[in-house]
């Protein structure tokens, strides 16, 4: 039977449409703004942002982007390392849970409760050691470099850890009555079954291995090893937020393509990743 | 046979040394941003407009005029510092650096730059040829530690349509700019009775540069010695609280526009929303250019630049800081070293050339060149060449002291602290930072 509707149920609906609808606004403004100033030419913005109500709309800031050789080599870096930092978190963080969770090892507990501390520990805190160390083998201005800090996950390994604990443990113990071994149990009995949680933290681990801008900006001092945000803040003028402003925004608009991207194809997994704790 | 084998030789040697010095890169990194989309290949530096341009066409010029050397451009955001310092401590800092000279005493006082006074004088560059400002900039414990640039400093850019409905015309055509205290709050009162807009245009939001750039000035033009030493800032004198209550009363008596951010106060300006932008040189040529347009408020050459008038009976002077160009240490070859010299005279030979930027140049026979004399208004501006004055070079921290007094005056102002609070803690800040080196 169709549920009917009081005329409470409607108002009360429509009410919740418009304040999510206000929201939606507030949150989309800076948005579209930013996209409004990357389609207007730079000395109009520099008489005065509210050209950018008023036509002509010109695409000339994004040509003059794709125009710079640097910005696809760029593009390529952040690629590899935004992928190659999520590949590296996904299977150190899944290793990790998985002995956390199952396995029984000296200062087993001990050792959970110091990666835990990496929760707690900035990045600001260490970046001068990490720089250093870094150095001392000569590692700078490489991919791999880029990517490996990234890779030694506290949140991953503690949300992996977490997802195992919650897989019930006799899954496990049917597996070794038929004599399994410990390593298939993990690849081809419980690894499958953490796949919402690998897709939560792949999806984070990218935006935030694609957003960096620190670990890049000291480690990757040559150009051609410049990850995109790096190279885009290298490209702008010095006084772009008056002069530059429409190709500061293309420039901002471009970068996070990816991101948008990303989301739009996993909103579903970023929305259950975000809910997660309130549902469970 | 012999003849030709010891020919065959020959041409092998000469064109071995010409691959060899065909090998000769310098890393060349700097801020001014990136813009070979436009001048990637344009080596008629004359063509070049604005900081980009044109010193991507120098640099292009510059390995047209010499095949021998390749200059490997990095660029870095402005201004760059963070990556410098990473660069240094990784050992793989860039051959030729951009630098403030207000930032030059941080790395020197640590050995980190190379002094070029032999390198300088091997491509017979006359440190003479300098303006103070410029040698100054660069010169610490008696050494030549950069390359001067230029000299850039604030200025009053000045709306001619504006100053004219006020009445504030001299009968030569130039503005009536204010010689006092008292005077600038006359005229101000003057401009706003006529024209509804407060005289000045003021970045006071989000800013910290802008407010001590300007205290640099109003004290110098005191004569006051607030670091007479070094190692340690005097603010709590009669003169800082003079100066600061000076920029106080003129928000307060609302001569200025407020709640403006650097790109409001830009733009602001050209919108007509006040007489007079309290700003750098660098925004001459986009004004200038602005002034030929039609639909602003400086339209139909409605602008004109001078330098911050004296408003203290001190002497006249204003704060100046510059660009200049550094050697990081390390260890370079003869090779790579006479082609950063020829680098350096190039620039030095061209400073006209960067001049036309707005900024002054560094080099004092360009004052006198025609073409400069022919740029706009830089006769206005030309006597900045001698009343330029940096802080003392043995000053460290300079970026971070600007900070710290750009804040605390900047509360001041805007009524959140006394101004003798502000004045002391920015005192105690400074001199805290500076004790901790």
């Amino acid at each position: 039977m169709a549920k009917t509707y009081s005329a409470n149920d409607l108002t009360a609906n429509r009410r919740l449409f418009w304040i999510a609808a206000i929201f939606a606004f507030v949150m989309m403004a800076p948005v579209m703004w930013i996209l409004g100033l990357s389609l207007k030419n730079n000395a109009e913005l520099m008489r005065g942002t509210q050209a950018v109500f008023e036509a002509p709309y010109t695409l000339v800031n994004y040509l003059n982007i794709m125009k710079s050789s640097d910005v696809f080599g760029w593009f390529l870096n952040s690629m590899i390392v935004a992928v190659g930092q999520t590949v590296g978190v996904l299977v150190l963080s899944s290793l990790a849970g998985y002995a956390f969770a199952r396995l029984e090892f000296p200062f087993r507990k001990s050792l959970f409760v110091i990666v835990l501390f990496g929760l707690a520990v900035p990045e600001q805190a260490v970046i001068i050691a990490r720089h250093q160390m870094f150095n001392w083998f000569a590692m700078h201005n490489n991919h791999f470099t880029l990517m490996l800090p990234g890779m030694s996950s506290a949140f991953g390994v503690f949300l992996m850890t977490q997802f195992f604990r919650a897989i019930p443990k006799e899954i496990d113990e049917a597996a070794l009555l038929d004599n399994t071994s410990q390593f298939r149990i993990f690849w081809r009995v419980l690894l499958p079954l953490t796949l919402p949680a690998q897709a939560t933290l792949g999806i984070f681990t990218f935006l935030q291995a694609w957003n960096d801008y620190w670990w890049p900006l000291i480690s990757a001092t040559k150009k051609d090893m410049y990850t995109l945000t790096i190279g885009i803040a290298s490209s702008q003028t010095n006084f772009a937020q008056s002069e530059g402003l429409g190709f500061l925004s293309a420039q901002a608009v471009f970068a996070s393509l990816p991101v948008v991207i990303v989301y739009i194809f996993f909103q579903r997994h970023i929305v259950t990743a975000v809910s997660g704790g309130a549902v469970k | 046979m012999k003849r030709f084998l010891l020919g065959t030789a020959s041409a092998a040697l000469l064109s071995f040394g010409s691959m060899a010095s065909a090998e000769t890169t310098i890393e060349l990194q700097r801020f001014f941003g990136a813009c070979e989309a436009d001048y990637g290949d344009v080596t008629d530096v004359s063509a070049a407009v604005g900081e980009c341009g044109i010193i991507t066409a120098l640099t292009n010029k510059f390995q047209a005029d010499n095949p021998g050397i390749k200059v490997n451009v990095t660029h870095v955001e402005w201004p760059g510092y963070d990556q410098l310092n990473a660069q240094l401590a990784s050992r793989s800092a860039p051959d030729v650096v951009s630098m403030h000279y207000s930032v030059i005493s941080d790395y020197q006082s640590r050995g980190l730059l190379q002094p070029l006074d032999d390198l300088l004088a091997s491509q017979s560059i006359d440190p003479a040829s300098f303006t103070d400002a410029g040698l100054g900039g660069v010169t610490k414990d008696g050494k030549m530690y950069g390359l001067p640039f230029d000299n850039w400093t604030m200025l009053f850019h000045v709306n001619m349509n504006m100053m004219k409905e006020a009445g504030l015309v001299n009968a030569d055509g130039s503005p009536m700019l204010p010689t006092s205290t008292d005077e600038f709050f006359e005229m101000g009162a003057k401009f706003k009775a006529a024209t509804g807009k407060p005289y000045l245009v003021q970045i006071l939001a989000n800013e910290t540069a802008a407010y001590a750039r300007v205290l640099y000035t109003l004290l110098q033009q005191q004569n006051s010695d607030f670091f007479s030493d070094p190692s340690g800032i005097k603010l709590n004198t009669p003169e800082a609280k003079a100066a600061v209550a000076f920029l106080k009363k003129i928000k307060d008596e609302g001569m200025t526009t407020v709640d403006m951010d650097y790109p409001a106060a830009v733009s602001g300006f050209t919108n007509g929303e006040g007489g007079i932008a309290v700003n750098g040189t660098w925004l001459i040529g986009s004004y200038e250019a602005q002034s030929h347009e039609a639909g602003n408020a400086i339209s139909d050459g409605g602008y004109t630049v001078y330098p911050i008038p004296q408003f203290f009976g001190g002497k006249d002077s204003t704060y100046a800081d510059g660009h200049g160009w550094v050697v990081p240490t390390a260890k370079r070859d003869d090779e790579k070293m006479e082609g950063i010299g020829k680098l350096f005279k190039f620039l030095a030979d061209n400073d006209f050339q960067w001049a036309r930027t707005g900024h002054l140049p560094a080099v004092k026979a360009v004052f006198d060149m025609p073409e400069f004399q022919g740029l706009p208004h830089r006769d206005n501006i030309a006597k900045i060449a001698q009343t330029g004055e940096s802080l003392p070079a043995e000053v460290q921290r300079q970026f971070a002291i600007q900070d710290i007094i750009g804040e605390e005056v900047g509360s001041a102002v805007n009524g959140d602290k006394s101004i003798d609070d502000a004045l002391a803690t920015a005192e105690a800040r400074i001199n805290d930072m500076l004790d901790n080196l």
